[in-house]
């Protein structure tokens, strides 16, 4: 068989797929594209067997077919190519590849496309459509939330709850938690609950385009996701989520407003002084007035500012993680943001004084522990 | 290049020492701790039972068959404790860079330290010395340029001995070492490499990073590394173990639940015995399955208090085991792990969400 295309905007599609390619896959054909030939259609997969991304685009074809063809040495090329057509002529005998452009021939071996891993089917599934945009909020507010611990599986993904047009996006590492939801434009008949990944979500948000809607579809092993000729399957975390409702306090007696940015520039400045390991800082709080410090007693380094605030409660002194608080501010929107807090060695929810119509965001945080 | 300064440090027969010393009938004679009960497992065995090959995590009954006059005795782990925390006042005269593995043992950086003694044999020496004054118990001791060659060197002359891998001679001493003497290179591990014809260090280094990665995944890139001598990890004195887990591959794949549910039992009895050593229990206990075609599944359960019953972990696991694999599931690894690890908390110490278990929720209406 054999097809010509742009030499660009095959690149584009091949850095598309390339993401869902594995660092060190474990067999060598998954370091491979697939392509599937059809009348004037090029289709192009990728997995790691966890995650797989298939996408389209239209050629020139003559002859129809797969082939497997090594996706390093591919993109290496096509990305020293200046936009031209390029022709791919495989040889259906022994996969080997020849692609021509207008500086010469390059000659790399294919392999059997029949010996590529079969890239899951929606199959018996549940469907919603959202907007990419929302989608791709969802997956920006969610992810740096979420845990790298392999024993607690759970909490290496996402876990979307869909209720009708109602969607959940959480995410923890047992550390800081956030709860956004998100109820404008979703189409949907189904109520169900799983646990997306966190690689296949990074993967989507690079991928998703700005406009279109995206049709998401799940079934007990998988999710998919759908965008013009792009598809991405994910095979869920098989995991129970923890029951996080029941860690959001609801008896928050003190309670702080504070700009966002003023609070955010302050913990950046004063994390540079704190103990390298803790990231600790301390948030001492009374009437009116926010104090932020920290010390590292190693280099004796320490520092201390000041700022004003509105607070309502109990004088209180809390130590935080300065990372943690510094990564929840920079995702939240608005000028100012409210502390609920209890005692020191209880979470603390920080969420917005104001969110757009249908939109929510609880974010909620643990603790330092303080001496004594 | 500046060369870092590292000492590994372990005690010599922990356990089974301590028992001794206080003890003096028990001097010379061969001594197992733990163990004695009808299924229990040996935590520790003096010099004079390991002679009959007697060794930590094997069965008491095994061990009582290899050595029929082995005395067993109970573990006090409240004076084990107490030596480890005089040992490591002993380790800060030196320097503040100590990370301790477990009670017996950990490492310093001494690169810079406290007296501003050049010679990390001396301090080494020193901290042998000052152990045996103040505890009556010998200690051997590795000193190397980095974690990993300090740890195989604090083996080479064991008992009561140390020995240097200094810069000049790291990479002759890696390339004669026999592949089953790295750190970290089990059974399994060696007999794969066997067959991948690697049995030195010189073997292994003539393989390619793409050669490792591809037979041995990220570990592949590790081995990639060390053999070069290239062992950047850092002495961390803050470091707060999250969990603590064991895990076999098994060079035939295994299809029957039955002998799954046997061949993880050592394993389960490993993962306690570590949990004894670094004096902590978890609530959160974890399997983890491989199967054939390398993909892998974890399960776990939690309870709302620590588990520091061996028998308790047993069962559970193996319940996991009997509501996790199918007839006919082939398994190329089982692993166990335990998390959420209890202890006091310390100051800086970063609080978790405390997630209610699943068996809490099981009494909800």
């Amino acid at each position: 068989m054999k097809f010509s295309v742009s030499s660009s905007d095959l690149l584009k599609q091949l850095q598309l797929a390339a993401g869902a390619i594995g660092s060190n896959p474990v067999l060598p054909i998954l370091e491979d594209f697939l392509f599937t030939v059809s009348p004037n259609k090029l289709t192009i997969a990728a997995t790691d067997l966890e995650t797989s991304i298939t996408t389209s685009i239209d050629v020139r074809s003559d002859g129809e077919g797969t082939v497997a063809v090594p996706a390093r040495i591919l993109l290496d090329t096509l990305k020293q190519l200046p936009q031209q057509p390029v022709t791919f002529n495989v040889n259906d005998d022994n996969f080997g590849i020849e692609i021509t452009s207008s500086f010469g021939k390059y000659k790399l071996a294919g392999e059997n496309g029949a010996d590529f891993p079969r890239i899951p089917e929606p199959d018996s599934v549940d469907t919603l459509t959202m907007s990419a945009q929302s989608l791709s909020q969802g997956i920006t507010k969610t992810l740096f939330a979420t845990s790298s611990d392999e024993l607690r599986p759970a909490m290496t993904g996402v876990y979307f709850q869909v209720d009708f047009n109602k969607i959940t996006f959480v995410a923890t590492d047992a550390h800081k938690l956030v709860k956004y939801t998100f109820s404008e434009d979703i189409k949907s008949e189904v109520m169900s609950n799983f646990i997306v990944p966190k690689k296949a979500l990074n993967l989507l948000k690079n991928a998703l385009p700005s406009g279109d809607d995206v049709t998401m579809q799940f079934n007990k092993a998988n999710a998919f996701f759908s965008f013009g000729d792009t598809h991405m399957v994910c095979r869920l975390i098989d995991a129970r989520y923890p029951d996080y409702n029941a860690v959001i306090p609801t008896e928050n007696p003190n309670n702080l407003v504070v700009s966002r940015g003023d609070f955010q520039s302050s913990l950046k400045r004063i994390s540079i002084y704190a103990n390298k390991t803790t990231n600790q800082v301390i948030l001492s709080m009374n009437d009116g007035s926010l104090t932020i410090s920290a010390q590292d007693l190693d280099f004796s380094n320490e520092a201390t500012e000041q700022m004003t605030c509105t607070y309502e409660g109990e004088p209180i002194t809390i130590g935080f993680n300065a990372k943690f608080l510094i990564e929840m501010l920079g995702v939240l929107e608005g000028d100012e943001i409210r502390m609920e807090l209890s005692t020191p060695t209880r979470a603390g929810i920080i969420i917005p004084d104001e969110m757009p119509d249908g939109e929510e965001i609880l974010m909620l945080v643990m603790p330092v522990m303080l001496s004594n | 290049m500046v060369y870092r300064k590292i000492i590994h440090i372990d005690m010599d027969a922990f356990y089974a020492s301590v028992e001794q010393r206080d003890d003096p009938a028990l001097r010379g004679k061969p001594v197992a701790v733990g163990g004695g009960g009808r299924r229990g497992v040996v935590a520790a065995a003096s010099y004079e039972a390991r002679q009959y090959g007697v060794r930590s995590a094997m069965p008491g009954f095994k061990a009582k068959e290899l050595c029929p006059h082995l005395i067993f005795v109970r573990h006090r782990f409240d004076v084990y404790k107490e030596v480890s925390y005089q040992i490591r006042e002993i380790f800060r005269e030196y320097t503040d860079l100590i990370e301790p593995l477990s009670l017996d043992e950990a490492y310093l950086d001494v690169t810079e330290n406290k007296k501003d003694m050049p010679s990390a044999t001396l301090i080494a020496k020193e901290i042998r010395e000052r152990i045996l004054e103040e505890t009556k118990l010998t200690a051997s001791a590795g000193i190397s340029i980095n974690k990993f060659l300090a740890k195989i060197a604090s083996d080479l002359n064991k008992p009561n001995g140390q020995a240097l891998i200094g810069p000049k001679d790291a990479l002759s001493f890696l390339e004669d070492l026999p592949i089953e003497k790295f750190y970290g290179i089990g059974k399994a591990t060696t007999d794969k490499m066997h067959r991948l014809g690697i049995r030195t260090g010189k073997d292994l280094k003539s393989k390619s990073k793409i050669e490792l990665a591809t037979w041995f995944g990220k570990t592949g890139i590790w081995y990639y590394h060390i053999v070069r001598a290239e062992d950047n990890r850092p002495v961390q004195p803050h470091r707060v173990r999250k969990s603590v887990s064991a895990e076999r591959t098994f060079f035939d794949d295994i299809n029957s639940v039955d002998t799954m549910v046997a061949t993880i039992m050592p394993i389960v009895e490993i993962v306690y015995q570590r949990l004894l050593k670094i004096d902590r229990f978890g609530r959160t206990l974890s399997i983890k399955v491989k199967y054939k075609d390398f993909s892998s599944i974890t399960r776990s359960i939690s309870f709302p208090n620590e588990i520091n019953s061996l028998e308790f972990l047993k069962a559970e696991t193996e319940t996991l085991i009997r509501q996790n694999i199918n007839i006919g599931d082939e398994v190329r690894l089982l692993g166990v792990g335990v998390s959420n690890l209890s202890g006091t908390i310390l100051a800086g110490e970063q609080l978790e969400f405390p997630f209610p278990s699943d068996l809490e929720k099981l009494d909800e209406p």
